[in-house]
C-alpha cells in the first residue's frame, strides 16, 4: 500500500542522485513511523527502464510541460492523472501480474537470453536484464513506457520479469546485471550517455544550488518531474505528501555536498559496503539523513513482501557485472533487504566506473526517482481503508453478486456463480480479457483478486470477528438465495429428454418408487385371489382356515360365557331383550363358524375337500370337539356325513395303510392317527351314540359307497366302521329289531359287508408278531355280531388264518402278552359265539 | 363360500403368518448358532415362544490346534420358553419327518 516500508538499510543509498530530484525526501521521513503503507504494493521496478531522453511525448503524458515551465508552481502537475484514470486497472494487473509469475515464465519467449545472461557476465547478460528489467512496465505503467520514452530496448514487451525475479537466490545479484547493462548501454551509446550525464551533473548542482527543481536543460523527465513538485503543493498530494515534499529539496541541496565530503568517511556506512566505494558513500550519508533515498531504493518493497517479490528478484542472474564483483559479497550480506544490494552496489561501482557510466547510472538512479514519485501520487490513497475496512467491502460485495441477478460480465450467470464458483473466478482471473484499462474487472474477479493471495493472507490476520460475521452471513444468504432459485416444481421435463428429473430436498425425498395405488383394483384382486387360494386348498390357506376357526370358536366361547340369565319372567323385557341379542349375536358367529368351516365348499379336482382338508392338520382335529359344542344337530350330521364320505380321502386313512410287511408308520403319522382317534373320532363317536338308527343306516350305506378296501385297511376306517356298526347294535340291543327301518339297515348292513368281505384277511396290520391289532378284532367283532350266521361262517374263513397264528403266537409270548392276543382274539370269536378256548 | 372380507385381516401382519404355525412343528434359529425344532405352542408380539418337544441344535466351533471343526449340541426340551429377543427367524418345518 505504500513505499514507505522500506528497511532503514536503504536509507544508505546514494545520495547524489537522490539529490537531484527527490522530491519524495520528506515523504521518506514517515518510513520511521512505521505506517500502514506498504512500499511493495506500489513498486514495481519499472523505473529502471525508463528512457530519460524520449521526452518526444511527455506533454501527452504530462500534460503541456511548457505551461508548467511558465508556471512553475503551476498545477499542471498532473502526469499522473491520466494513469489514474486507469488507476484500478493497473492495480489490478499489478495483482494479476504478481500472481501469475510463475506460470508466466515458463512461457516466456525471452526465457532462453536470459539462461545465457545467467552464465555469463558478459553484455549479454546485460542486455537480457534489460530485456528483463522492462517487465516491470507490465505492472501498470505501461503508459510511461510506450508514450513518454521510447525504448531502446529492442524487445519491449519481453515479459521477462518472472525469470528476472523469479529465482530466489538472486536478490543479491541484481545489481550486478544492472551495472552490466549500463555499462553496455554507456558502450553502445556514449555520446548519449554522456550528455544525460552531464545533464544529470548540471541538473544536480543547479537543484542542489539553486534550491529550485527548476527544470534542467536536459530533456530528462525527472528532472522535470521531481523539480516542479515543491511548487505544486496542492492539487495532487495529500496533506502529507504536501509537507514531506518541501524537505526534499533542502535535503538534495545538503545531500550533495554532503556526500561528497564524506566520502572519505565510508567506513562509517552502518551498512557493510566496501569502504573503498565512495559512490556508496555518497549514498548513504543522503540516505541517512535524507528518506528519498529509500524510495529510490524501491526494490527494497521485495522484501516486504518477501513470498511474492522475493520469487520475483530470483531470476535475476547472478552473474556479477565486469566492475562489480567485489560489491558482491557486501550486497549478499544484506540480501535480507532484497534489492537494497543493488542500490549500495551501484555508487561503488560508479565510482569505478567512467564518467559516462557513472552518468548511466545516475540517470537510471533518476528514473527510479520519478517512478517511485508517481507511484507515490498513485499510491497515495493507500491506506485510508484499514484491512477491516476492505474486508468489509469485499464481503458485502460479494454478497450483492451473489445475491443479485447474475454478473453481466461474467459468462455465467447467479447459478454458475453459486455453483461454479472458484473456476468463474478462477476463469476471470486468468482469462482477464480486457479490451479497456478502464472496463472495469469484474467485481467479482476484482475482490478475489485483492482477497487471495499472500497479501489477503496478511490482511485475514487483521481480520476482526465481525468479517467472520460477515463471511458467516454472505454465505447463509448465499444459500437462501440457492434455495430460492432452485425450482419450484419437483420435476423437470428436458426437452428432448426422455425421462424427467425430479428434484429432492429434506422435506419431499426423492420418490425411487412410484406406485399408484387405486383403490378399485386394491378390492377387486383382493377377494380373487383370497378366493384362489381358498379354492386352490393349499397348506396356508388351510392353515389360515383353521386360524380362522379358532378365532371364531374363541369368539363364541367368549360369547357363551356372557350368556345373559334367563329372564325372571315373563314380564322381564329387559331379560328377553338381552337373551334375544345374544342368540342373535350367536346364531351370528354360528353362521361365521360354519363358513369358515367350508363344509359346503365344492373340493376343486385333485384335492381333497376344504373341510377334510383342516382334518389333515394335528389343530385342525383338534378343535373338532370345540367346534361341535358350538353346532347345531343338523350341523354336526352335516359334518359326520362329510367325514363319512370323504373317509378314504383322509389323510389318516390314505396315508396310513396298513400292509402285511411289518412297516411301522412314521412317527408324525402314528402321532396324527392318535390325535385324530383322540380329537375327531371321540368326538364323532359321542356325536353317533346320539343319532337314530335312519343315519347310522345312511351313514353305513354311505360308508359301503366308498373304497371300503382303503378304509377298512387303516385303524381309523376301521375304528369308524366299528364306530358305526356298534352303534347300530346299542340302537338294536336298546330299541329291539322291530323298528321298520331295520330292514333298510339290514339291507345295508348286508351289502356292506359283501363289499368288505375282501379286504377282511387285510386289515391287520403287519405280520402276527404285530401287537398292535386290536382295533382289528374289534371291527371284526362288531361285524360277528350283527352278521347272520351265514355272514358270520364267511368271516371266520376270511380271518381264520390270522387266529390260528395269533393263538399259536401266544403260546410262545409270555404269558401277560399272549394272554392279551388272546384276549384280543377272543373279542371276536365270542362275537361269533366262539371262544379262543376252543382253539386250544 | 368363505367368507373373504372377514378373512382378509388375517395376514395383517407378520406375526400373523406365525400364527399359522400354530401346533405346528417349526424351525426356530436363534442367535448364538442355535437353532430350535418344536412344535409352536405360543408366541406374543415379541416373537417369544413356546415350543414343545424341542430339539435344540447349537453349532460350536472348535479349534483344535487350527483344525477348526463345526460341532453339533443338541438336546432335547419337554417344552421350552424361548425370549423373543434371540429369534432370528421362524420357519415352518415340513410336516413329512
Amino acid at each position: 500500500m505504500s513505499f514507505f516500508g522500506f528497511n532503514n538499510g536503504h536509507n544508505t543509498a546514494a545520495t547524489g542522485f537522490s539529490q537531484a530530484h527527490n522530491p519524495f525526501q520528506g515523504l521518506s521521513g514517515r518510513d520511521d513511523d512505521g505506517d500502514a503503507l506498504e512500499f511493495e504494493d506500489t513498486y514495481d521496478g519499472l523505473g529502471d527502464q525508463l528512457e530519460e531522453t524520449k521526452d518526444a511525448y511527455n506533454d501527452d503524458t504530462f500534460g503541456d510541460t511548457s505551461d508548467i515551465a511558465a508556471a512553475p508552481v503551476g498545477k499542471d502537475f498532473d502526469f499522473f492523472s491520466q494513469t489514474a484514470k486507469v488507476q484500478n486497472a493497473i492495480e489490478e494487473e499489478h495483482y494479476l501480474f504478481n500472481r501469475q509469475q510463475p506460470p508466466a515464465r515458463s512461457a516466456q519467449p525471452a526465457q532462453p537470453v536470459q539462461q545465457m545472461s545467467y552464465g555469463q557476465p558478459s553484455l549479454q547478460s546485460a542486455a537480457s536484464y534489460g530485456y528483463t528489467s522492462q517487465g516491470h512496465y507490465r505492472t501498470g505503467y505501461e503508459k510511461y513506457s510506450n508514450d513518454k520514452y521510447n525504448n531502446n530496448e529492442p524487445v519491449p514487451e519481453l515479459q521477462v520479469d518472472a525469470s528476472l525475479w523469479g529465482v530466489a537466490p538472486k536478490k543479491p545479484a541484481q545489481p550486478a546485471p544492472q551495472v552490466s547493462q549500463q555499462a553496455a548501454q554507456s558502450s553502445s551509446a556514449p555520446s548519449r550517455k554522456i550528455l544525460s550525464l552531464e545533464e544529470v551533473e548540471a541538473q544536480m548542482k543547479a537543484q542542489a544550488q539553486a534550491k529550485a527543481a527548476q527544470a534542467t536543460p536536459s530533456p530528462a523527465p525527472h528532472a522535470q518531474g521531481p523539480s516542479q513538485i515543491p511548487y505544486d503543493p496542492a492539487i495532487q498530494f495529500a496533506q502529507p505528501a504536501q509537507q514531506q515534499f518541501v524537505p526534499p529539496v533542502d535535503h538534495t541541496r545538503q545531500a550533495l555536498p554532503i556526500h561528497v565530503l564524506q566520502r572519505p568517511q565510508s567506513t562509517q556506512a552502518p551498512s557493510p559496503q566496501p569502504p573503498v566505494q565512495p559512490a556508496a558513500h555518497q549514498r548513504q550519508p543522503s540516505s541517512t539523513s535524507v528518506q528519498p533515498t529509500q524510495i529510490l531504493q524501491n526494490p527494497n518493497r521485495l522484501s516486504g513482501d518477501a513470498a511474492r517479490m522475493g520469487m520475483q528478484q530470483h531470476p535475476t542472474p547472478p552473474v556479477p557485472g565486469p566492475s562489480a564483483p567485489p560489491t558482491q559479497p557486501a550486497h549478499r550480506q544484506q540480501g535480507s533487504f532484497g534489492r537494497q544490494p543493488n542500490i549500495i552496489t551501484h555508487p561503488s561501482q560508479v565510482s569505478q566506473l567512467t564518467e559516462e557510466q557513472r552518468a548511466a547510472y545516475m540517470e537510471q538512479e533518476a528514473k527510479r526517482a520519478k517512478r517511485n514519485h508517481k507511484i507515490y501520487l498513485m499510491s497515495r490513497d493507500n491506506g485510508v481503508m484499514t484491512p477491516q475496512d476492505k474486508s468489509f467491502v469485499t464481503r458485502i460485495q460479494l454478497q450483492q453478486l451473489v445475491a443479485a441477478t447474475g454478473n453481466p460480465n461474467e459468462h455465467g450467470t447467479d447459478e454458475s456463480l453459486t455453483e461454479d464458483f472458484y473456476y468463474q473466478v478462477h476463469s476471470s482471473l486468468q482469462g482477464g480479457q480486457r479490451q479497456h484499462p478502464n472496463q472495469p474487472l469484474n467485481n467479482f474477479a476484482q475482490t478475489y483478486l485483492f482477497q487471495t493471495g499472500n497479501r489477503s493472507g496478511h490482511m485475514r490476520r487483521h481480520r476482526g470477528p465481525e468479517n467472520h460475521m460477515q463471511r458467516m452471513e454472505q454465505q447463509v444468504q448465499r444459500a437462501v438465495e440457492a434455495a430460492k432459485n432452485k425450482p419450484k416444481n419437483k420435476q423437470l421435463v428436458i426437452e428432448g429428454s426422455l425421462g424427467k428429473i425430479s428434484f429432492s430436498n429434506a422435506k419431499t425425498p426423492k420418490p425411487l418408487l412410484n406406485i399408484k395405488r387405486t383403490e378399485s383394483t386394491d378390492d377387486a384382486n383382493r377377494p380373487s385371489s383370497a378366493h384362489k387360494v381358498v379354492s386352490a386348498g393349499d397348506r396356508k390357506s388351510d392353515l389360515r382356515t383353521i386360524e380362522r376357526i379358532y378365532t371364531i370358536l374363541m369368539k363364541m366361547e367368549d360369547h357363551d360365557r356372557v350368556l345373559p340369565p334367563p329372564p325372571t319372567s315373563d314380564t322381564d323385557v329387559e331379560g328377553h331383550q338381552r337373551g334375544m341379542r345374544w342368540s342373535n349375536e350367536a346364531q351370528a358367529l354360528n353362521q361365521d363358524l360354519w363358513s369358515a368351516l367350508r363344509v359346503y365348499d365344492e373340493p376343486q379336482p385333485g384335492h381333497p375337500h376344504p373341510f377334510v382338508a383342516l382334518l389333515s392338520y394335528n389343530k385342525g382335529m383338534k378343535a373338532m370337539n370345540r367346534i361341535f359344542r358350538h353346532l347345531s344337530q343338523e350341523q354336526r350330521t352335516t359334518i359326520l356325513t362329510l367325514v363319512i364320505v370323504n373317509l378314504d380321502k383322509l389323510d389318516v386313512v390314505v396315508n396310513a395303510q396298513v400292509t402285511s410287511a411289518a412297516v411301522q408308520l412314521t412317527a408324525a403319522m402314528r402321532e396324527n392317527i392318535h390325535i385324530f382317534s383322540n380329537a375327531v373320532m371321540n368326538t364323532l363317536f359321542n356325536f353317533l351314540n346320539e343319532l337314530d338308527l335312519d343315519i347310522v343306516a345312511g351313514l353305513l350305506s354311505i360308508l359301503s359307497k366308498q373304497r371300503l378296501d382303503i378304509i377298512a385297511k387303516s385303524r381309523i376306517g376301521a375304528s369308524m366302521i366299528t364306530m358305526i356298526l356298534s352303534r347300530a347294535e346299542i340302537i338294536k340291543v336298546n330299541v329291539g329289531n322291530t323298528h321298520p327301518s331295520w330292514q333298510a339297515w339290514d339291507m345295508c348292513h348286508t351289502d356292506f359287508f359283501d363289499r368288505l368281505e375282501p379286504t377282511l384277511p387285510y386289515m391287520f396290520p403287519g405280520s402276527v408278531n404285530t401287537a398292535d391289532d386290536i382295533y382289528v378284532w374289534q371291527l371284526l367283532a362288531a361285524l360277528g355280531i350283527g352278521a347272520s350266521p351265514e355272514q358270520q361262517q364267511r368271516l371266520v374263513l376270511a380271518v381264520k388264518d390270522r387266529v390260528m397264528d395269533t393263538v399259536a403266537l401266544s403260546k410262545t409270548l409270555p404269558a401277560d402278552m399272549g394272554a392279551q392276543r388272546l384276549q384280543n382274539v377272543n373279542l371276536f370269536m365270542r362275537s361269533i359265539g366262539l371262544d379262543v378256548e376252543l382253539l386250544q | 363360500m368363505a367368507d373373504v372380507a372377514e378373512e382378509a385381516p388375517s395376514v395383517s401382519e407378520p406375526l400373523d403368518l406365525v400364527r399359522l404355525l400354530l401346533d405346528e412343528v417349526v424351525f426356530v434359529k436363534l442367535r448364538g448358532d442355535r437353532e430350535l425344532k418344536g412344535r409352536l405352542h405360543a408366541y406374543d408380539s415379541h416373537c417369544n415362544l413356546v415350543l414343545g418337544d424341542v430339539e435344540e441344535t447349537i453349532y460350536v466351533v472348535e479349534d483344535e490346534e487350527n483344525d477348526e471343526e463345526v460341532k453339533t449340541i443338541s438336546r432335547k426340551s419337554e417344552m421350552l420358553f424361548v425370549r423373543g429377543d434371540s429369534v432370528v427367524l421362524i420357519s415352518p418345518q415340513s410336516r413329512i419327518h
